[in-house]
């Protein structure tokens, strides 16, 4: 039982990072109908400015995160701005598009930082949490801590501002929403750069639970793109449910099957998607045949 | 108050000619109704007026601006709403959302509510329901609230598209006693339909299409006793 | 094999033959090893291609193909004493159920979560061949033995060139013969538009997994090239950065063209090589590369030609309608009309009702019109007789025979043809492809012959090509056989869409608002059409709101309205019915009658 436990929370831990990535995939799926596969590079991004800004600038841990966040929302107003003329169009093309956006900052990544990778230490030093037997790493609870303040931050933004409004308004009728007054293209923009802080606020919470490497974001982007699916595509409870849902599952599969983790997630995932393509909150039909 | 005057107006998608050089007038205050049969080229003249597809030829001025330079999305700055065909409300928002979005170029402030609990007078069925998403509303009310929608910004020329569309005789009556009520209040309205007898009642003059040409003009008084529309309507 | 490329180019193939075939006389040790892994690529690439470029289905898990295959090899002969070529061929068919399993989401879902699925996948098996005691984990697997040909060790770089070359050349060849014909036309028509095609009577389930299953044969393939040459295999080889890698060859080269795919995998083998040391750089500029063909040129290298060629060609005059011929008669198909029995149909989409108990009944030889208002069920009623909806209620009958909930494809070999409201035609299908791949008429089973007997998938070939002329030659259209649809003026394109679904020799024909955007004059030619199909026995039903056509051409007129039936009869007199009048002109009667 308390392994089950000690399980559950690591799980819980990296599903709340995966959440975070999976918010940033709906938001930009849910405003522009584009699926960003270069989501994992720019959260790879995000890392790197967050832990090049805690270990080289020796800002404090605090102050880096937003400060990466922020210049990875800025990377992705400008991926953006070169994707634009695919909006709307073929499916098919966008989605190689943005993987070929991955390949560039994976590259300028290796270029600026190389490929061996760097370990960041955790920023909070106190020993782990005993709860009944259960040994909870204080950093651990942080990580979840932001990322519900984040969703929760993302929900009032989105529902209880304009700029949120007109947000999910372009989403649902962009033609509606340019009847009204609202700039669909900027919003679009905007939407896209949210999406990019949200992978690097994910990707710099995860430094310090894993590794700093210029792939980091190939698995975990992977990861946060099948829990968004789960959860059902552009919705942002959906998000938040598979996000959790993957981080269980893989850290159970991680527990059981030891190495066969990925193996056991996705093939998981892949009989989901099969039984239900929506996913658990979705509403969107797939295309029929 | 401004003149809309549309001259020579074309439309083309590809190849396809949906509309050919059709010209009129909508003077301040008054009531213009487009009509004809399905693809007569309503919709896509009204589509192009607003800027939501290419113009092949001709112009259209609101007063002494070419809307040919203003993009879709200043229109309601200068005071022209637009109700599409289809409703298009924000489904997943819900009905208070929507209509605050109507009024998204000026402030959320006090005379936004103003506006509000007018639109909610207009429509009370609207005030009712305004918890409740867009998108689980039956069709006459969302036609509403595609109206209330496009009333927020104080629009004074309000163009509206099918707004009979697939709606029972009670609330084509309830949309028809409505846009009457806003036509009193001094709104020019631009009401493209393909009920005849809907448009005759709320507006002053209209425009026959057919093919996309426009086959007759008068006044609406005239047009309904002229038993040519019911031939250019069926094909007799 | 594949004549139809050969006869164009026969020189500048001889060409290519002889420059493969002396390259490695004027390579050293160190080229001829990136000439080998380069061959290698493009034989991966050419699997991709089919698999994406012509049927349209993502496919992340190329890579565990070329794995799978690999990895086959090397656990049987290592593990297991297997000879190479027995170890090969049950790879094959490993990698080949590979296949079937990683196009299984296909049937359910497209596009990107597709693409979500099938890297899934791929992740996973990466996953297992990096812990697997089987196939060696990390280390991976050593002494794979060199595969033996006719007594000779093709242990020299140079003389496995060759053997590479001529499977590259062979899996080429099959590849054009597959695009080329049946089987390659009907997967373009579903990467084109699936629900057309699917209503033309193309089996879109069965294709798509053909599609995976042709992408794991060339992969697998590769995978088995690969273990012979290297010897050794280990999961890197494997990794999604060899995955992207792929894509991109297959993208900048032309994900459309076969020979776009051979010439991305050598040229970005060749780059890669050369930049060895400036990896980085590299990957950087085949990234950038990506995003500006997928903007710029999304149909790759390859197409730039065909691009070229279409502007130069717009620039002088485009194809003009004057070459338009006159209609001469539908070609007789041996086949009868039809009796189509509607009754009770009810169809329901969340709760709304769009259509509401229709009944209604079209017989051979005559044109039944549906008319109505905007959105009261017209289109609704022909999705459901065609198999796009499956009806919650009532059913649908062609000559006594229940026909509602089957799939489209199943009511097209009944012998039910439609035409869309919107044009559905195959956008980067020939005219004449388009009309042949609606007169195929066979089943995806049929397909086997493809292995078994190609005479006869040639024979098939040559009868539809015929039939197919001898169809554009009566509507007038043989001028435009080798036009793209979408190169046409909308009235051409129009008759190409009746002409497509007559093709298909049908029963019943169900027109979609065949008059819109037509002028005059073309309407007066489809009007003298659609009397030619009924003339000819076919049952027409049509719906189309000019109503002056309707009232010439229909034998009979159905009224829908908000879903259900308000009238019926002989045009004239459902024109002089007061509720249509009521449907069309609104809620009041009018005051006056009619002069």
């Amino acid at each position: 039982m308390q392994s089950f436990f000690q399980t559950l929370v690591s799980g819980l831990s990296f599903g709340a990072v995966y959440s975070l990535i999976a918010l940033g995939f709906s938001l930009v799926y849910r405003t522009m109908g584009l699926v960003n596969f270069a989501h994992g590079a720019v959260l790879m991004t995000g890392a790197y400015l967050a832990s090049t800004f805690y270990l080289s600038a020796r800002l404090p841990f605090a102050v880096a995160v937003p400060a990466a966040v922020l210049a990875t929302g800025v990377v992705g107003l400008l991926i953006e701005r070169v994707l634009r003329p695919l909006e709307s169009k073929d499916v098919d093309l966008m989605l190689i598009g943005t993987i070929g956006a991955g390949t560039v900052l994976e590259a300028v990544a290796i270029l600026i930082w190389t490929s061996s990778g760097r370990g960041v230490p955790s920023p909070v030093r106190a020993a782990p949490l005993d709860v009944g037997g259960v040994r909870i790493p204080v950093y651990n609870l942080v990580v979840i801590a932001v990322a519900a303040v984040t969703m929760v931050l993302l929900t009032l933004f989105l529902q209880r501002t304009k700029r949120g409004a007109a947000m999910q308004a372009v989403a649902m009728d962009p033609e509606a929403a340019t009847a009204v007054g609202i700039h669909v293209g900027r919003s679009n923009a905007v939407a896209f750069a949210i999406g990019a802080g949200l992978a690097a606020l994910a990707g710099s919470l995860a430094s310090p639970m894993l590794f700093v490497s210029p792939t980091m974001g190939d698995s975990l982007g992977i990861q946060g793109f099948a829990a968004a699916i789960l959860g059902g595509f552009g919705s942002i409870p959906g998000a938040i449910v598979g996000g959790l849902g993957i981080g269980v599952i893989g850290s159970f599969a991680a527990q059981w099957f030891q190495g066969y983790s990925d193996l056991v997630t996705f093939v998981v995932f892949t009989v989901l998607v099969m039984v239900r393509p929506t996913g658990v909150f979705g509403e969107k039909t797939v295309n029929r045949a | 108050m401004s003149t809309l005057v549309v001259e020579n107006l074309a439309v083309r998608y590809g190849g396809v000619s949906a509309v050919r050089s059709v010209s009129f007038t909508v003077p301040p205050g008054e009531s213009v109704g487009l009509i004809g049969a399905n693809g007569a080229g309503k919709t896509s003249t009204l589509r192009a007026l607003m800027g939501l597809v290419p113009r092949a030829a001709g112009t259209a001025r609101f007063g002494d601006r070419d809307l040919g330079k203003v993009p879709a999305r200043h229109m309601v700055r200068l005071g022209i709403g637009y109700v599409p065909e289809g409703r298009h409300v924000f489904a997943g928002l819900p009905v208070e959302k929507n209509l605050l979005l109507g009024a998204y170029a000026s402030k959320w402030d006090s005379s936004c509510r103003a506006r509000l609990s007018e639109v909610y007078d207009l429509f009370p069925v609207l005030g009712q329901m305004r918890g409740r998403l867009a998108g689980a509303l039956s069709g006459g009310q969302q036609q509403m609230l595609a109206i209330g929608r496009a009333l927020m910004a104080r629009p004074v020329l309000l163009l509206l598209d099918e707004p009979s569309m697939g709606l029972s005789p009670k609330l084509v009556e309830v949309i028809c006693s409505a846009l009457q009520r806003l036509r009193a209040e001094g709104l020019s309205l631009l009401l493209v339909e393909q009920n005849a007898m809907l448009t005759f009642e709320v507006t002053g003059e209209c425009l026959v299409l057919e093919n996309g040409s426009v086959a007759m003009t008068g006044t609406s008084a005239a047009l309904r006793d002229d038993p040519r529309v019911r031939k250019i309507y069926l094909g007799l | 094999m594949n004549r139809l490329f050969a006869a164009r180019r026969p020189l500048g193939l001889a060409a290519l033959a002889i420059v493969a075939w002396v390259l490695p006389y004027r390579l050293n040790v160190y080229w001829i090893s990136v000439a080998d892994t380069a061959l290698l690529f493009a034989l991966l690439a050419v699997g991709l291609g089919l698999v994406m470029g012509i049927a349209g289905q993502v496919n992340l898990a190329q890579v565990a193909f070329f794995g799978v295959g690999a990895y086959g090899v090397g656990i049987l002969t290592t593990a297991h004493g297997f000879g190479f070529w027995l170890a090969a061929l049950l790879a094959m068919v490993a990698a080949v159920c590979a296949g079937l399993v990683v196009g299984l989401p296909a049937l359910r879902v497209q596009s990107h979560y597709l693409g979500i699925v099938t890297l899934g996948l791929a992740v996973a098996f990466l996953d297992w061949v990096t812990n697997a005691p089987v196939t060696g984990g990390d280390s991976g697997l050593s002494g794979i033995p060199t595969p033996p040909l006719f007594g000779v060790g093709l242990s020299s770089q140079y003389l496995y060139y060759y053997l590479e070359l001529i499977v590259l050349a062979a899996g080429l060849a099959f590849g054009y013969f597959v695009v080329r014909t049946s089987l390659g036309r009907r997967l373009r028509a579903m990467r084109d538009d699936a629900l057309a095609a699917g209503a033309a009577g193309a089996e879109i389930r069965v294709l798509r997994m053909i599609a995976f299953v042709l992408a794991s044969v060339y992969g697998g393939a590769a995978g088995v090239l690969y273990a012979g040459l290297i010897h050794y295999i280990a999961p890197e080889t494997f990794s999604i950065a060899d995955m992207f890698l792929l894509l991109a060859m297959v993208i900048i080269g032309g994900r459309q063209s076969l020979w776009g795919c051979v010439v991305g995998a050598i040229g970005l083998t060749v780059a890669q090589q050369e930049l060895i040391n400036l990896a980085a750089y590299a990957q950087l500029g085949y990234g950038m590369l990506v995003v500006a063909v997928v903007v710029f040129a999304p149909t790759g290298l390859a197409g730039v030609p065909s691009r070229v060629r279409r502007w130069r060609l717009r620039r002088r005059s485009g194809i003009s309608a004057a070459a338009l011929g006159s209609f001469s008669g539908v070609p007789s198909s041996g086949r009868t009309g039809a009796v189509l029995e509607v009754s009770g149909l009810v169809m329901r989409f969340r709760g709304v009702i769009a259509l509401d108990r229709v009944s209604l009944r079209a017989e051979p030889g005559e044109i039944l019109g549906i008319v109505g208002p905007n959105g009261s069920g017209k289109t609704t009623l022909f999705n459901v007789i065609s198999g796009l909806y499956r009806p919650s209620g009532g059913r649908v009958d062609l000559d006594g025979r229940v026909i509602s909930g089957s799939r489209p494809w199943r009511i097209s070999h009944h012998g039910v043809a439609r035409t869309f409201q919107h044009l559905r035609l195959f956008g980067n299908l020939t005219v004449l492809d388009n009309v042949r791949m609606a007169m195929d008429r066979t089943r995806s089973w049929w397909s086997w012959r493809y292995v078994f007997w190609p005479v006869g998938v040639w024979r098939h070939e040559r009868e539809l090509s015929r039939q197919a002329g001898a169809v554009l030659d009566a509507f007038g259209l043989a001028a435009f056989a080798g036009a793209l649809p979408h190169s046409l003026p909308y009235g051409i394109q129009r008759r190409v869409e009746i002409a497509r679904a007559m093709a298909s020799a049908p029963r019943l024909l169900l027109l979609d608002e065949p008059a819109a955007g037509l002028n005059g004059d073309e309407q007066r030619q489809l009007a003298e059409i659609v009397r030619a199909i009924r003339a000819s026995g076919v049952t027409v039903v049509l719906i189309e709101h000019n109503m002056g056509l309707v009232m010439s051409l229909c034998d009979r007129v159905v009224v829908l309205d908000s879903g259900a039936v308000i009238a019926s009869g002989v045009p004239a007199s459902v024109a002089a019915q007061p509720a249509v009048l009521e449907a069309y002109l609104g809620t009041t009667t009018l005051p006056s009658e009619a002069s």
